[in-house]
């Protein structure tokens, strides 16, 4: 795990740990999601991302970094990455940069990159689709706009990682087909599930990870962030409201047990054809 | 002064995605809100879209008569296929030339690859994967401000979220959950050309291969009669009864996420918070519970049928009509029907 | 880092359950290196029970308990049976008294929550814990256990001494001869159970409940277990009701009942359903209990091996208590760990020591005195129907015999009895049940 050793690739990923939002639940009075006992998870789509870049490390005996802006906790998501196989984790953590929307996120994380990047020259930027818990998928390209680097998102497969000519092989998923990409490296992605496989680490790496502690940056050092760009203040978005989902009024309901089957269908087509230019669509009278 | 509300027009191989006109709309919306700052002000509010490509022609005329006053349209063959680098220049130059007030983009993959780095480039705030919009007054605020709403937290939470010091306003927008609006055989709007030239530096990456994926054939999205199933379908074979029906409903079949995972059906079908968004006239949910998830997907449709054994079952809140019983019993039932309606018209 | 060095610890914890955790956390306070391997993703996620967990037993771990913050749901301060008839439902509970007592005896807990916890305290006290990984089987040295076989690659981890509390599915237990191989049916039970998340305002309302800092524990009788020996329960945690019934593995095959229809006829009881209406599912199980208790108890130590919790049945059904053996158990166990680096010698003989230390504790004269139990049921398998709604008609008919001459009522009350079972026959029931369960 030595650092000083000079490796031939060197993948960073950002990593975020979030709320496994399967388990959410709300509170009935208060509207408020119920954080208190919520279960946090490394992001999915983060996970496979590390499996990716742990699985071209292999390919090109290279190095993998991870980094994450978090509270103290997220060290379980990092140390999760380490049992994949990363080398090498660091946890961006400071009050100051509480409350920071994606643009406020990509800034840090853009001056981190840029310090790794001096230490050990990093060849492609791995970001997950999305995080679920905002399901905003825009520090990704954030962080590649600020780096100005190509970014590829919603990628399923990477075919080439070229060091020599320095250039990779993408191929990204979009609603109606699959592009398949050619991009310079330095490079980001950001990426689907299907990228990779999780590993199952063997239990050396997973003790290791248990023990691993990973590099704490904070606005102390060893880098230095611009204040007024940090957090809540640095953050152009504010959030003006949350509430839950408005409910709609309910509509009548039949029992197949009380009015029969054929009775609850024929009501159903009766008020289906009601329905303003349905009728004419499926050809028959109301 | 004028206040511009912009709309990203986006295109693919010339065609425009319907979310661009579904978002001129919007933006009409918008600007008919701020009417009473605009009379007092004498202020203008214009709806605009911008366009990027080769050879669009077609599309800036159809966005014109969807209600756009302006197009603003750059031509250029290196733009033909979407590239993130370039049309984020072109997009950050336009922007910082006609400081929109507001601008939409739809929440598609392309769109969402695209406003992220947009946002970040001309240094503003964008919320993504919005599902309401409006124009609305806040606390020292002097002229309204876009007051854009989304499901967070896997759909569990609906946030509003506003940029109050950064221009433009940026949002991107799901498809289908605003209504399209009236096509007019008139339009008075007009296009004009940017010039905009597209330097070698801004191509860092190239499109080597495009390959068409079977599955998309299905555009659950824009599907007028939607027969969707879920757990209670019990297997993969499930679908196939759905299918039958949506065949004589002229329908597609979507799907829970629930059998997504389970490998019974394509991604593509799957309706709801990390699938596809549907406002068809018809949707039949069958043997669908109607998790928060499932329900942000297509609550917005015409007429909600659910089927389901259990009179419990959430779906039945937001249900037009419910129907408590087995789908196995109810569906075929349906197809009976339907086909007897038909016979009767003929005779 | 090299694979090539051998993972090695004073002590291995198998299972971080209720035994697993408090073992670890002993071992560890006397200075063992500790290493606990949990095969869920967290401590607890795949646990689950009724349930209420005993206050005695934590503090007896953790005498600042409460300045850690333990996460329980709602303190039990209304307890006791639940008679139910087809139709019917007499409740003989207890509130007030003793159950005011200070600290309060029991609490509901959810064991997701709570063991995740319950692990973290240890780990504080330097407990190494290991998750996502199954043990599967032993490294030996001849008689001798001197490690464990994880299913990851390079899987091994080497300790003189294993505490298997690896709860009632024993696997590892019967692996090395200590149990015999699997549960059999009349002496441990299947337990299904639903968890049903409810406001916490409708729970206070539907239970008679001040707040939420008062909770229910009920153990259902009667029309529950569609007349097959079982037992039902019913807990109430802050903002969710557990419900759910267990009845012996032996009956459910020869009445050929599905374990979830017996829970949904429970659910639909014209009583009991009003009391979870409207309530949205929040987990679903299934999940045995080793009723044999003492029948069935494994040898609790062999060479470098030591036994505690489920995994060596210490559970007593008709009181709900098993955590509490659990936590005990894994504290003996922890205690001769101790003990056993303290003599650097791993024997079996040595390692007696945690039965001396068990049989002085509650665990095992409980489990002696309650040996009976499942024969009882075996060979009464009708008395957890009979009863309760003979109880139910006695008192519906003693409370409604308006305006009819008293000596009828008593007659025709002595008669619902008697219909279903003679008099001696009663008799004998109520004795031999005396018998088993108070050992007179
Ligand atoms: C972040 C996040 C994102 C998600 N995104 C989505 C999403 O995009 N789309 C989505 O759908 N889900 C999504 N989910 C999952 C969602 O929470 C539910 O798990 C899922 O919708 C359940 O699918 P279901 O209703 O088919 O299955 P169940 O909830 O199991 O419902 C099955 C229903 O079928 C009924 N039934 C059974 N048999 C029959 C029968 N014979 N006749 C009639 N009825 C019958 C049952 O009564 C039950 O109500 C998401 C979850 C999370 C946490
Ligand atoms: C429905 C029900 C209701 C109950 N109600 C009550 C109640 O109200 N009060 C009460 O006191 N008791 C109750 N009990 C009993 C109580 O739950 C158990 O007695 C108690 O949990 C036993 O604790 P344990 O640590 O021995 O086993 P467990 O709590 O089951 O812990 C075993 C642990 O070992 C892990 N494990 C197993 N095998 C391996 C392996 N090979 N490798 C790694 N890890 C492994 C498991 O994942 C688990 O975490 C109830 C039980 C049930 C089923
Ligand atoms: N706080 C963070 N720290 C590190 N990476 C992050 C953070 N937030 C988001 N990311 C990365 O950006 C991706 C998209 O996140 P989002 O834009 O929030 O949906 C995630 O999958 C992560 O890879």
């Amino acid at each position: 795990m030595a650092m000083e050793e000079l490796t031939v690739f060197h993948a960073l990923v950002s990593i975020k740990q979030v709320p496994d939002t399967t388990n959410i639940r709300i509170d009935p009075e208060t509207n408020n999601l119920i954080r208190q006992g919520i279960p946090t998870i490394l992001n999915p789509y983060d996970a496979h991302a590390v499996a990716a870049a742990v699985e071209w490390k292999r390919k090109l005996n290279g190095k993998v970094t991870i980094i994450t802006m978090g509270p103290a906790a997220a060290v379980t998501s990092l140390r999760e990455c380490i049992e994949m196989g990363a080398d090498r984790a660091i946890l961006i953590s400071d009050r100051a940069f509480a409350g920071a929307d994606t643009w406020a996120t990509s800034y840090v994380l853009t001056e981190v990159i840029k310090a790794v990047h001096e230490q050990d020259p990093i060849d492609l930027i791995f970001f997950g689709k999305q995080a679920i818990d905002g399901d905003t998928a825009q520090v990704g390209p954030g962080v590649a706009v600020r780096l100005d680097l190509p970014v590829v998102s919603y990628a399923v497969k990477i075919h080439d990682v070229n060091l020599e000519e320095k250039f990779v092989i993408i191929e990204r998923k979009t609603e109606n087909r699959n592009e398949v990409i050619k991009a310079k490296l330095p490079a980001a992605l950001t990426c689907e599930k299907e990228i990779a496989e999780i590993p199952y680490a063997s239990l050396p790496n997973l003790v290791y990870s248990l023990r691993y502690e990973p590099e704490v940056w904070t606005t102390e050092g060893p880098i230095t962030f611009e204040p007024s760009l940090l957090g809540l203040k640095g953050s152009p978005t504010t959030v003006f409201k949350t509430g839950t989902p408005e409910k709609h009024v309910a509509g009548e309901v039949f029992k197949t047990a009380e009015v029969g089957v054929a009775g609850a269908v024929k009501i159903a087509f009766d008020r289906i054809l009601e329905v303003e230019g349905v009728a004419s669509m499926l050809g028959v009278q109301k | 002064m004028i206040r511009r509300f912009w709309v990203y027009i986006e295109q693919e191989d010339g065609k425009a995605h319907q979310v661009s006109w579904e978002l001129l709309g919007v933006a009409r919306k918008l600007t008919e809100e701020i009417k009473d700052e605009l009379e007092q002000s004498g202020d203008t509010a214009l709806v605009e879209g911008v366009l990027v490509g080769h050879q669009m022609e077609e599309v800036a005329k159809e966005a014109l008569q969807y209600g756009a006053d302006t197009v603003y349209y750059v031509d250029d063959p290196a733009v033909k296929h979407y590239l993130n680098k370039p049309y984020t220049s072109v997009l950050t130059q336009l922007v910082k030339k006609y400081e929109p007030e507001v601008f939409l983009i739809g929440a598609t993959t392309l769109g969402r690859d695209l406003a992220g780095a947009v946002a970040t480039g001309v240094g503003t705030g964008l919320t993504a994967d919005t599902t309401h919009l409006a124009m609305g007054e806040v606390k020292n605020s002097t002229s309204k401000l876009l007051l854009a709403t989304r499901p967070a937290f896997g759909g569990n939470v609906i946030a509003t979220i506003l940029c109050r010091n950064h221009r433009p306003q940026m949002a991107t927008v799901r498809p289908r959950v605003f209504s399209m609006p009236a096509r007019l055989p008139e339009a008075p709007g007009r296009i004009v050309r940017e010039e905009i030239a597209i330097t070698p530096d801004m191509i860092n990456a190239e499109i080597i291969e495009l390959i068409a994926n079977k599955a998309s054939a299905v555009k659950v999205e824009y599907a007028d009669v939607i027969v969707a199933g879920g757990r209670g379908l019990g297997g993969a074979k499930g679908f196939e009864l759905l299918q039958e029906l949506a065949d004589e409903l002229g329908g597609v079949v979507g799907a829970s996420r629930a059998c997504v995972d389970a490998h019974w059906i394509a991604y593509d079908h799957q309706v709801g918070q990390t699938g596809k968004t549907v406002r068809p006239k018809l949707y039949i949910a069958a043997g669908i519970s109607g998790a928060i998830q499932h329900k942000v997907g297509m609550q917005e449709s015409d007429f909600i049928l659910a089927i389901n054994r259990d009179p419990h079952a959430p779906i039945f809140d937001i249900a037009t009509m419910g129907i408590v019983g087995d789908l196995y019993e109810v569906i075929p039932a349906m197809i009976k029907e339907i086909r007897a309606r038909k016979e009767a018209q003929h005779v | 880092m090299s694979n090539t060095e051998k993972l090695t610890f004073d002590v291995i914890v198998v299972g971080a359950g209720l035994a697993g955790s408090a073992a670890a956390v002993i071992a560890a306070r006397g200075g063992l290196s500790v290493a606990m391997v949990e095969r869920g993703p967290a401590p607890g996620s795949k646990n689950y029970f009724g349930g209420a967990l005993y206050t005695h037993s934590l503090l007896d771990i953790y005498p600042d308990l409460w300045d850690r913050k333990p996460p329980l749901e709602r303190p039990v301060t209304e307890t006791g049976f639940w008679m139910l008839s087809k139709d019917g439902l007499v409740r003989a509970t207890v509130q007030g008294g003793k159950l005011n007592n200070d600290p309060i005896d029991a609490y509901v807990a959810m064991r997701a929550k709570f063991d995740a916890w319950w692990a973290d305290q240890a780990k504080k006290e330097g407990v190494f814990v290991i998750t996502k990984t199954v043990v599967e089987d032993f490294i030996r040295e001849g008689e001798q256990v001197i490690g464990v076989i994880t299913d990851r690659p390079d899987g091994e981890i080497y300790a003189p001494l294993v505490i298997i509390c690896e709860g009632v599915n024993n696997l590892l237990t019967q692996k090395l001869g200590l149990a015999k191989h699997d549960l059999q049916g009349h002496s441990s039970a299947l337990a299904v159970k639903q968890l049903i998340a409810l406001p916490a305002e409708t729970i206070n309302a539907r239970f008679g409940l001040p707040s939420t800092n008062h909770g229910l524990a009920a153990s259902v009788m009667g029309d529950v277990s569609m007349g097959l020996p079982g037992l039902g329960f019913l807990y109430t945690g802050i903002d969710s009701i557990s419900i759910g019934v267990g009845v012996t593995l032996e009956a459910l095959t020869e009445a050929g009942i599905k374990p979830y229809e017996l829970l949904q006829r429970y659910m639909n009881h014209p009583i009991i359903a009003p009391l979870i209406a409207g309530g949205r599912l929040m987990e679903y199980g299934a999940h045995i209990i080793p009723e044999g208790g003492w029948s069935t108890m494994p040898k609790l130590y062999t060479a470098g091996v030591l036994v505690a919790g489920d995994a060596a049945s210490m559970v007593n059904a008709l009181h709900w208590e098993g955590t509490n053996m659990a936590i005990t158990a894994g504290k003996a166990a922890g205690e001769t760990a101790i003990e056993a680096h303290q003599k650097g010698d791993f024997s079996a003989k040595t390692l007696s020591a945690y039965k001396a230390r068990l049989d002085k504790t509650f665990v095992m004269t409980d489990l002696h005195q309650y040996r009976n139990l499942s024969r009882f049921l075996k060979t009464h398998p009708d008395f957890m129907a009979i009863y309760p709604s003979f109880v139910n008609d006695a008192l519906g008919m003693f409370f409604t015999g308006f305006g009819k001459p008293k000596n009828k009522l008593y007659k025709d009350i002595l008669k619902s009895l008697t219909n279903r079972r003679p008099l001696l026959k009663a008799a004998g029931d109520i004795i031999a049940f005396g018998r088993t369960i108070i050992g007179i």
